[in-house]
């Protein structure tokens, strides 16, 4: 029944993303892509896909004006899609960009904090978490004006609000900051699908609530792995975890008691998934520090195992209908496309051509 | 050539040829010595130049790795983190120190790496993600600056031994082709005067003697008129014979002398 | 030679002068520092298309003869290459300048200051 009257509001954005879901490079583009022996191949290559975009670029590009105008193009379709979308749906695809916007407001608060001139940030910052009032922001010229400002200017105010004070953010590492931050923001993602009239018993709910559950798992158990030899004290550590997800409230209460990679690898064990990505990198076996993230010889890291899962969630996204998620997988996918093409790139540019099939392909 | 050495402004005395003498001898020395210097140098020197030609090739794989560590940094993290390492950068956790290494009287600066402990900027960059490969490449990055540091106290050292070659070389060179000639026209020199000296004493001796031998004739002669005189006299006059007997003691005195002068 | 002993006791620090990647990866590896406020300066440079020749050059004067802290200073060799009468002029021993490649532009020896004085030497 709740497809009915989708249509009505959504079924545009949703008719787009999925044209835009067949532009996505597939297997057969990425092995030609790794056939290349130049960065202007690689642009010829990817003429179809992105065509104007590419073709201001001069002769050889680096790869990181290459991977910039791909992002741009990621960015207008966005654009294009967020104006489109209306009521819910919006209020959907704003909620994807609030991951930027901690990113570039981290950013901001680093600058602030080394007393930069915060405006010559503004390029730096990504622009899918621009928003209307983010140069207001480099008018602060201490961190307490900064605080106050993200406080009554930006979206993010309620993720600021109760966990973090302007104190905070001067003695606090930035870094900790920003996954408080995006702690906070997954967590009101998360209470955002479920609760919505709109969204709540619709697939939109299903989806995103395995997404974004993985999205929380990722995240704590990489924090808590590469938290291992830093100063980040356990009891903070817990603080950062999100509290949703597979893993909780078990698992990450081991997590955070974990105090070594077989801590993790325990903690995650009652996860049949997680289980399998340790055991296939050989965590559980006791690697130690040494063979985290496991050597280039065995191919795969952790990290890579996770984006492998994520790519997997997305593709099968677009085999539900009458949701807006399907924007959400886009993107990722969009971004990976994004990631792997650099690592293609880059392996050319730097003429490593054995390690050029480290990419994660699902078309 | 001797001409634009010219000598040492010294008077032509013995004693001054003997302060020449040793001055030439310790020239000779110290030439032999510093040539033994500059070969041991620039044994150094062109073993330090092949060195760096290999590490300056070296150097280029590392920093090749390295940069595709960076890489995979941000395949992973999926963005952009340069500006955050920039701004999180307080303390050097890197540092070098410097000690030397004695060659030949020559101090070379050897550049050693060490690492600051307990200093960690960037230890909490990547916790979200990426953390683990930002963690090996600071690793990566890590060893090739050992590599770098290893180059720069090469070309440290190259640097300072070829100022040091140079001056060796060019005190070498002012030894054999300036100060060597010029004592050696020195010793010539007053060799030559003195030689000269002798000639002139040995000619104004030579013309005494004559002069001499002349007047002893001369003495001789009236002596022996004398005597006659006296001879004469004494016929006449025995009394006087006394004091003519002395004057005839003392010419004989003079006249043995004279001798031994003309012998020595 | 003894004299000079005293001129690189207290340099400890390397310095960089490059593109943002290798900066990046060179201050991964913990050389970068920011000595204390005030008048806090900062031991490396990022250039990029836009920096002026006259701020690298600034840059470079400040590492090698202002600075009596650094020990060897890295430089990429295409920003080298912009200020090169400045590298080719500078022959003090201390600090060591090393002149390192980026990752779009590998390493030539023939633009080396001291390659090519190595070269030079050898006549070839």
């Amino acid at each position: 029944m709740e497809g009915l009257f989708f249509n009505v509001n959504g079924g545009y954005v949703e008719g787009i993303v999925r044209g835009y879901r067949n532009s996505l490079l597939s297997g057969q583009n990425y092995s030609n892509l790794a056939q290349c022996e130049t960065i202007d191949d690689v642009k010829l290559q990817l003429a179809p896909a992105y065509g104007d975009f590419l073709a201001s670029l001069p002769p050889n590009p680096s790869t990181s004006d290459l991977a910039g105008r791909m992002t741009d193009k990621l960015v207008s379709e966005f654009r294009y899609l967020i104006a489109q979308a209306t009521g819910s749906s919006a209020k959907f695809l704003e909620y994807m960009t609030y991951g930027y916007m901690i990113d570039n407001i981290a950013l901001l608060i680093t600058g602030t904090l080394h007393e930069r001139d915060t405006r010559e940030l503004l390029e730096r910052c990504h622009p899918l978490g621009w928003f209307e009032t983010l140069p207001v922001l480099c008018v602060a010229t201490n961190i307490e004006e900064l605080y106050n400002s993200v406080l009554i200017e930006t979206p993010l105010a309620a993720y600021f609000k109760d966990s973090l004070s302007h104190q905070d953010l001067d003695e606090l590492n930035i870094e900790i900051v920003r996954n408080t931050l995006y702690k906070n923001y997954l967590e009101d993602f998360y209470n955002f699908i479920n609760t919505h009239p709109d969204f709540s018993g619709t697939p939109t709910q299903d989806i995103m609530a395995e997404i974004l559950q993985f999205e929380a798992d990722r995240r704590s158990i990489n924090i808590t792995l590469n938290s291992f030899g830093t100063e980040l004290s356990k009891l903070e550590r817990r603080k950062l975890y999100p509290e949703f997800g597979k893993l909780y409230p078990e698992g990450s209460l081991m997590l955070s008691r974990a105090e070594d990679v077989e801590g993790v690898a325990l903690a995650v064990s009652a996860v049949a998934d997680y289980k399998a990505f340790f055991d296939s990198v050989g965590l559980s076996q006791g690697g130690g520090m040494g063979g985290m993230g496991g050597g280039p010889a065995d191919g795969k890291s952790l990290e890579d195992l996770f984006y492998q899962k994520e790519m997997d969630m997305s593709k099968l996204v677009f085999t539900r209908q009458f949701t807006p998620a399907v924007v959400y997988a886009w993107m990722k996918l969009k971004e990976q496309e994004i990631r792997n093409v650099t690592w293609i790139s880059e392996c050319i540019a730097q003429n490593q051509k054995e390690r050029i099939g480290n990419f994660i392909s699902v078309f | 050539m001797s001409g634009a050495v010219g000598r040492e402004a010294v008077f032509p005395t013995r004693q001054s040829l003997g302060l020449m003498k040793s001055k030439l001898k310790g020239a000779e020395i110290g030439h032999s010595l510093l040539k033994r210097k500059s070969e041991a140098l620039t044994k150094r020197f062109r073993e330090i130049t092949r060195r760096i030609d290999e590490a300056k090739q070296k150097m280029g794989r590392v920093m090749q790795i390295a940069a595709f560590s960076l890489a995979e940094v941000s395949y992973a993290v999926g963005g952009d983190i340069g500006y955050q390492i920039q701004e999180s950068a307080k303390q050097a956790r890197f540092r070098v120190r410097a000690k030397h290494e004695n060659v030949s009287g020559v101090f070379l600066p050897q550049f050693e790496s060490y690492t600051q402990e307990g200093v960690n900027d960037f230890g909490l960059t990547g916790l979200g993600k990426g953390g683990q490969q930002i963690q090996r490449c600071r690793e990566t990055y890590a060893r090739a600056v050992e590599t770098l540091v290893e180059l720069a106290s090469l070309q440290t050292a190259f640097l300072i031994l070829d100022e040091v070659i140079k001056v060796v070389n060019r005190r070498v060179n002012a030894i054999e082709h300036v100060i060597i000639p010029r004592t050696e026209n020195t010793i010539k020199y007053i060799n030559s005067e003195l030689d000269e000296l002798d000639r002139e004493e040995f000619y104004r001796l030579k013309k005494v003697s004559n002069k001499k031998q002349r007047d002893v004739a001369a003495a001789d002669a009236e002596i022996l008129a004398a005597r006659e005189k006296a001879a004469a006299q004494q016929a006449t006059n025995p009394e006087k014979n006394s004091t003519v007997q002395v004057e005839e003691e003392t010419t004989d005195v003079l006249g043995e002398q004279e001798d031994n002068d003309v012998i020595f | 030679m003894a004299a000079s002993a005293a001129t690189y006791k207290d340099r400890q620090f390397l310095a960089v002068i490059g593109d943002e990647d290798s900066v990046t990866g060179l201050l991964l590896a913990g050389i970068g520092h920011v000595t204390e406020p005030p008048g806090s300066q900062r031991n490396f440079l990022v250039v990029d298309s836009k920096t002026e020749t006259s701020e690298i050059e600034r840059a470079f004067q400040n590492f090698t003869q202002e600075r009596k802290d650094i020990a060897v200073l890295l430089i990429n060799q295409h920003v080298a290459e912009r200020i090169r009468h400045s590298v080719d002029a500078f022959t003090e021993p201390f600090p060591a300048v090393l002149e390192i490649p980026s990752k779009d532009h590998p390493y030539d020896p023939e633009k080396d200051s001291v390659l090519k004085r190595v070269r030079r030497l050898f006549g070839e």
